[in-house]
Order: C-alpha cells, then sequence, then structure tokens
C-alpha cells in the first residue's frame, strides 16, 4: 500500500457543506438554514469525473448538471438523463449545481422556505403549513401526517 | 477574508466577509452596476455573468466560493467603447422596452452562441430560458440572437 495523508472532516451539526451553492445559498439569504461554518467541498476540484464502464456510468457527485448533459456517453446513450437535466434547472443553474446537490436538494416547497409559515421539516413540531394550505403540486415523492410536501 | 477576483480582465484584491455574495461585490464594491439584481433568488436570471465562459447567476454565488474569471456586461464593450456584435445586434432588433433584464440577456445570449445552441428559434428559447423578461420582448431577443448566430429563420 502506497503512503497516504489521513485528516478527519472536522463537522458538526453547525457545519454544512457546500458545492454548488444554488440551493444552500438561496436558503440562507431566506434564513432557512444558517450553518457556523461552510466547508467548500470543490476545492481541490475532485470528484468531479465522469466516466463510463461497461454499462455503467460512474458519476461524480461534484458534476456539474451541465457537465453530465454534455457528456459524450450521456448524448448518445441516456437522452432521457440529458433531458431531464436540461429540463429541470435554467442553463445557468446547470452551469452551478451539481449532481450531489441534486440529490440532497431539500424541498421547494413554499412553506419550508417562508420562516412565517409553520412547518414539521424545517422545525419539526411546529405543524405542516401545507397541509390544509396551498398545496397543488408539492407532494411528489410521498406524504406523511406531519407533511404532505415531503 | 481576502480574495483576489479576476473581473473583465483586471485582478481585483479585496477583504470580503464570508456572506459576500457576488452579485453585491460586483454592484456595491467594484461598482459595475450594470449587472442587475432581479429576484435574488436564481429565478429570473437578471445577475447573468459569465465565469471562465459559462453563464453563472451572481445573485446564488458566494465571492468566498467563486474561482474562475468572471466577465460582466461592461467587459463585453471594446475598449473605445464600441459595442459588442451581440449588443448591436439587439439594439438592431429592438430585443428590451425597460432594459433591466438586458445585460443578463446579452451575456446569455453571448454564451449561448458560443456553446452552439442558437441553431433555430426553438432551441434559442430553450437555452435562453433561464433569462426572463417582465416586458416580454422575446421574440426581438430571440431574433437578435439568431441573426447574431448566422441563422436565417424567421422568429415566431
Amino acid at each position: 500500500m502506497k503512503a497516504f495523508a489521513f485528516t478527519l472532516m472536522p463537522q458538526t451539526s453547525a457545519d454544512m457543506f457546500i458545492a454548488g451553492g444554488t440551493t444552500l445559498v438561496d436558503l440562507m439569504k431566506l434564513g432557512v438554514v444558517a450553518p457556523q461554518r461552510l466547508v467548500d467541498l470543490r476545492d481541490g476540484g475532485a470528484h468531479a469525473g465522469i466516466s463510463v464502464q461497461g454499462d455503467t456510468l460512474h458519476i461524480g457527485a461534484l458534476t456539474t448538471m451541465a457537465a453530465l448533459a454534455d457528456h459524450p456517453a450521456v448524448i448518445e446513450r441516456l437522452p432521457m438523463v440529458r433531458s431531464a437535466l436540461l429540463q429541470s434547472a435554467s442553463p445557468q443553474i446547470c452551469n452551478m449545481a451539481t449532481i450531489g446537490g441534486n440529490l440532497l436538494q431539500r424541498t421547494r416547497c413554499s412553506y419550508f422556505r417562508d420562516l412565517a409559515s409553520p412547518c414539521n421539516k424545517r422545525a419539526p413540531g411546529t405543524g405542516g403549513g401545507a397541509i390544509g394550505g396551498d398545496a397543488r403540486g408539492l407532494a411528489v415523492l410521498g406524504t406523511s401526517a406531519a407533511c404532505i410536501a415531503s | 477574508m481576502d480574495r483576489t477576483f479576476r473581473i473583465n480582465g483586471h485582478d481585483h484584491a479585496l477583504t470580503i466577509d464570508p456572506r459576500d455574495i457576488l452579485l453585491e461585490i460586483l454592484r456595491d464594491r467594484l461598482n459595475l452596476t450594470g449587472t442587475k439584481k432581479g429576484c435574488d433568488h436564481g429565478q429570473c436570471g437578471a445577475c447573468t455573468v459569465l465565469s471562465d465562459g459559462k453563464r453563472i447567476l451572481s445573485c446564488l454565488q458566494l465571492g468566498a466560493t467563486q474561482k474562475g474569471e468572471v466577465n460582466t456586461i461592461e467587459g463585453l464593450t471594446g475598449p473605445d467603447g464600441a459595442l459588442h456584435l451581440m449588443q448591436a445586434a439587439f439594439v438592431r432588433h429592438d430585443a428590451l422596452q425597460c432594459g433591466f433584464c438586458t445585460p443578463g440577456q446579452i451575456l446569455s445570449s453571448v454564451a449561448c452562441v458560443a456553446e452552439g445552441h442558437a441553431t433555430s428559434a426553438a432551441d434559442v428559447r430553450a437555452w435562453m430560458a433561464g433569462n426572463l423578461c417582465r416586458c416580454a420582448a422575446y421574440p426581438n431577443i430571440v431574433a437578435a440572437v439568431l441573426d447574431m448566430a448566422g441563422v436565417t429563420e424567421a422568429a415566431e
């Protein structure tokens, strides 16, 4: 085994990771999240690669949406993925946002984003503004007794 | 924290707060007020700038994490004040009314053409979808971009 450097990433619940920042910076402006410390994952540029091994596409978490959509293997063999990427955000967002961040994106529910509204997801136990409120189109992936925008 | 920003070909060494947003650094610290604050939430595209040639939203970009060279609308104009060809195309096609979204539209258009995405009116509409215009000058914007890209097609 070759020698390697080992460090621990100091992290508490008050720390958050940032990559593209298109969701996190927005939520920080709104006051929905307020990290004590931000750790920039893009320093060093690792984990942004895309590789094809057989029938498997390996996508680094820091790959931008635009880089994935423009990858030759995606253009040629996964046009549905390309189409989904390009339709889900503007070209500007696609140039910034990462695939890892996509998977970790918080709900777009307007009650979650509005500090004046109760929200069990943002502040457990406060209630669910979307329940009985304007909830058209909020529940995409499932509902619960506490939140219909989960 | 100290950061050096390369903007329109010049380096600017600034002491910034970690909270400072690129849009505000451009406008409030460097007086580059051509870049506009619209929605401030990444939805309207008025704050579009180029970072290493790629269009990004300066309202969602922390100064602390900005890496690439930034080009703003001020950087498009030639040293003698001559309009960039895309700016001239916007004038020629009357591709604006109030003009607030125009700097972002033009930077996005420059990138759109450079990316090779200005091949048809439908393509331009799809690839310019990140720039809203509340005056709805869209037909003329599409015409200007197609003209600049050398595409002859009646904008619908």
